[in-house]
């Protein structure tokens, strides 16, 4: 009896045991604290932005109650009713990604090569794409990797460099065909040959030749659409193979592999429309609505510093993509060289280790620079000592470039060296050499990672302001910088620029409004990043 | 210094001299080495990922040794894990490592396929022969010589890829060509897994449990056709009855191949192994020899007790 009795007193909480426990509860009611404090400063900061850039108060209830009864309740039922069945969801979230991920594709695509002009772009893409498509394409098919690895970059440099070398003998000739079909050409081919190679994997060969004719023959019959009603059919030819054919080919095969889900496909189309609707129904009625900066003004026009409903940043977008996807091609193929071969290739003893560990501490230093003094280094290295123009696209990429190359080394390390060693054991146990090791298996468990660090480099660079004002980059450009070579400005220069005008209406408005536009810059690459990496990881 | 000139002069002296082998054809081991180097033997600087090794295939005669080691020293730093160990295993035969942990059992069979160049600080001193050529000859290359000895590990580590690709892994690395689903259910089926897994031969590897991810390893290591299998305590994940399928694989596997296999189980040494070699804490090799003789009648007192469990 009194044994058990004593099992049980043990049993009990004591005093002590209790005080523990409590010690516990408010260690963890302080890190909610602290979490929430992040999260709520965040979203009134946001909140402040959206409020600034959209001037809600200006909208009479009776706009509220339109647009209730015409987006918020259908978009709220739908996803109310997709809730609860997997497989409308996930038809769902694949329509929404075709649509917007594809309208928006479209538009940068087309405003980028519009401002590069659409022949350079061909050229360059023919010959730095062709031969290595056609080389990995031709490996794969054999399925002899031997010499495709290096074949592939190489010739890609090499084609780039004769483009380079024969452009002045190319352009003319290329010139004399219209601008769309060069947009047939580097939109629709393309398009049609991924959509072709999915439906061949799918299907057979026959149906993937079949459904690449098919996108071909629809490129141009937008085309020939365009031409009769006298309109340029360059946008809409673009618009067709970035957007309606991904949209046509998720639903196409939806349809066919989920049809319990099929009505999720609805999903952008009910947002889509509920917004039209709402649009039309306020013109029509004259219903006070929003007295939004964050218009298609705003993404269409070119800046001006009078009229703030007149100003547009369309220059800056444009640049700031063209700046910030040079100086990814320059950057992160020489950031990831970087890690890889500090992680895999350096030796841990010698002077060549010594040599490498050095470098490892700078590197892993540099990412800690404040980036005022990479712009330093880009005035004294393109400005002072290759005598570059003012604030042209090669400079700003460059300087961006030296500020986000520490970032990609070390994030590239780290996930190559989250890969366990007893992977790397495994195969070399196998009679694997280093270089097999590294592309079988270190390689493809750390490219998440990679990945992602690249793409929070990026989104760190497109938002970098101070390198750029130290390299004389305009704060304002009229037109899309034409090339590498010429001037160019970006977002965060006009962000800053118009902090400062005079007027109210840019310091709130305009100021909010472009910053909602860089935000949505960068999440957009985020998702990219998201829709890559969780690719990648479902094939482990 | 004298001494160690003299092994220099040694060492030169055996890679110089060719020893003498009758040829077994690639046929009769049932594939085809795609990059043929058996013309390779009038090249005088080999450096391709199977120099110094293809050419010279060793007999297959049972009762020869195949692999040698003299006086071998390994040390981690400053820590010797391994002291003068000479062995000779012979070919075609399983010879089992026994002794107690921190004995220098995996050492030592990394030191057979130089998985230790892995290791930095690693540093192994003394001569290794496989097949009359010594692996720690500058002109072996290290990828060629694991291509001809395999590797079971310790810990189950298979690669995060399907089952399939986990197999064929070494297949697709050493260019090895023939039906490749072919050798993976065959394989899958020698290491006895073949029933567990030809439903889901696309899922990872990784999904496995830790004793079908050993028998996974297995079966990728026996899959390209070695000629020596280290096995580092391949049954101690495994359940009685897989255990004594992998029991049966291995003696399979000692009528063509030769089996150095490391284990805890005395029981396991004495039933499938013909040469039974005893590692005591330190590093050293206290007892080598049949079997039958290390159970029954070890020369060592030590060997004795341990064999009996009144010291681990
Ligand atoms: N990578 C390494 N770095 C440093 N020391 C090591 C390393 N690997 C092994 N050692 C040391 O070498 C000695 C022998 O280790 P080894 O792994 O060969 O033992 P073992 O006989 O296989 O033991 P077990 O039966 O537990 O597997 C141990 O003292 C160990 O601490
Ligand atoms: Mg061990």
């Amino acid at each position: 009896m009194a044994a058990g009795e004593d099992a049980v007193g043990r049993l009990r909480r004591g005093s002590g045991l209790r005080f523990e426990q409590l010690k516990g509860r408010v260690f963890e009611a302080l890190l909610i604290g602290a979490t929430l404090v992040g999260i709520v400063s965040l979203l009134v900061l946001f909140g402040y932005i959206v409020f600034d850039a959209v001037g809600p108060l200006a909208a009479s209830p009776r706009w509220y109650l339109l647009y209730f009864g015409t987006l918020v309740t259908p978009t709220a039922a739908f996803t109310l009713y997709a809730r609860r069945r997997p497989a409308v969801r996930a038809a769902n979230a694949r329509a929404f990604a075709a649509v917007f991920g594809g309208v928006v594709l479209s538009l940068a695509v087309y405003a980028v090569s519009d401002a590069l002009s659409p022949y350079d772009v061909f050229i360059y893409l023919v010959f730095g794409g062709g031969p290595s498509v056609s080389i990995a394409v031709y490996a794969r098919k054999m399925n002899d990797n031997t010499f495709a690895g290096p074949a592939v970059p190489v010739s890609m440099v090499i084609g780039v460099a004769v483009a380079a070398g024969f452009y002045d003998v190319l352009r003319p000739i290329i010139g004399t065909v219209p601008r769309w079909i060069t947009y047939i050409a580097i939109t629709t081919v393309p398009v049609a040959a991924i959509t072709g190679w999915f439906a061949a994997r799918e299907w057979t060969t026959r149906r993937g030749l079949l459904t690449a004719g098919v996108v071909v023959a629809g490129g141009f019959a937008v085309a020939g659409g365009a031409l009769v009603s006298g309109i340029d059919p360059s946008f809409w030819v673009v618009l067709f193979s970035g957007t309606v054919v991904p949209v046509a080919f998720v639903v196409g095969s939806t349809a066919a592999t989920n049809p319990e889900g099929r009505i999720g496909m609805l999903g952008p189309f009910v947002v889509i429309g509920g917004g039209l609707l709402g649009a039309v129904v306020e013109r029509q009625f004259g219903i006070a609505g929003l007295d939004s900066y964050l218009t298609p003004t705003l993404l269409l026009n070119s800046w001006d510093g009078l009229n703030a409903a007149n100003a547009g940043v369309y220059p800056q977008i444009v640049g700031s993509i063209i700046i910030v996807a040079f100086m990814g091609i320059m950057a992160i193929p020489v950031g990831i060289g970087a890690a890889v071969y500090l992680e895999e290739y350096a030796p841990a003893t010698g002077w060549r280790g010594r040599l490498a560990s050095l470098l490892e501490i700078n590197i892993a230093n540099l990412a800690g620079v404040p980036s005022v003094v990479y712009g330093l280094l880009g005035l004294a290295l393109f400005r002072n000592t290759l005598g570059f123009g003012t604030g042209i696209v090669v400079a700003a990429s460059g300087t961006l470039g030296f500020l986000i190359l520490p970032i990609v080394v070390v994030s590239a390390q780290e996930a190559i060296r989250s890969v366990p060693d007893s992977r790397r054991r495994a195969s070399y146990g196998m009679g694997a050499s280093r270089w097999q090791t590294l592309r079988e298996v270190v390689l493809p468990e750390a490219v998440p990672g990679v990945l992602t660090g690249t793409i929070l480099a990026l989104g760190r660079a497109i938002g970098e302001t101070a390198p750029l004002v130290i390299i004389a980059v305009a704060t304002t450009t009229y037109s899309a910088p034409s090339g590498l070579f010429s001037s160019a400005t970006a977002l965060p220069l006009q962000i800053f620029a118009s902090a400062g005008n005079a007027k109210p209406e840019f310091r709130t408005g305009v100021v909010a409004a472009t910053a909602i536009v860089l935000l949505a810059l960068m999440i957009l690459m985020n998702a990219i990043a998201i829709v890559v990496r969780n690719r990648y990881q479902k094939d482990d | 210094m004298s001494d160690n000139d003299m092994n220099e002069r040694e060492k030169t002296a055996m890679t110089e001299e060719q020893i003498e082998t009758e040829d077994v054809s690639d046929a009769n081991r049932g594939r085809v080495i795609s990059d043929s180097t058996d013309e390779a033997d009038d090249v005088l600087i080999e450096t391709g990922p199977t120099a110094g090794l293809d050419d010279d295939k060793p007999s297959r005669g049972t009762g020869q040794t195949i692999v040698e080691s003299r006086n071998i020293d390994v040390w981690y730093g400053d820590d010797q894990a391994l002291r003068d160990v000479s062995i000779a295993i012979p070919e075609n035969e399983v010879t089992a490592m026994i002794g107690p942990s921190g004995c220098g059992k995996s050492t030592f069979l990394r030191c057979i396929n130089r998985m230790n160049d892995l290791v930095d600080i690693c540093r192994v001193e003394g001569e290794l022969t496989l097949g009359g050529k010594d692996v720690y000859d500058e002109n072996i290359d290290p990828v060629a010589l694991r291509r001809r000895v395999g590797m079971v590990f310790q810990k189950p580590n298979p690669f995060p890829k399907s089952s399939r690709d986990n197999v064929s892994y070494g297949l697709n690395v050493q260019g090895i060509e023939g039906d490749h689903d072919e050798i993976v259910e065959r394989s899958l089926k020698q290491a006895a897994l073949w029933e567990e897994v030809k439903d889901r031969l696309d899922e990872s590897g990784l999904g496995l449990s830790g004793g079908q991810q050993q028998r996974l390893c297995i079966a990728r290591a026996i899959a390209v056709d070695p000629e020596v299998i280290l096995m580092d305590e391949p049954a101690s994940a495994l359940d009685p009855i897989a255990t004594s399928k992998i029991e049966d694989l291995i003696a399979d596997l000692a009528e063509e191949y030769t089996v150095v296999i490391v284990t805890h189980n005395m029981q396991q040494a004495a039933r499938i192994s013909h040469k039974t070699a005893v590692f005591l804490t330190g590093g050293e090799l206290v007892e080598f020899g049949s079997t039958q003789k290390v159970f029954e009648n070890p020369d060592s007192e030590r060997v004795e007790d341990y064999i009996t469990g009144k010291f681990g």
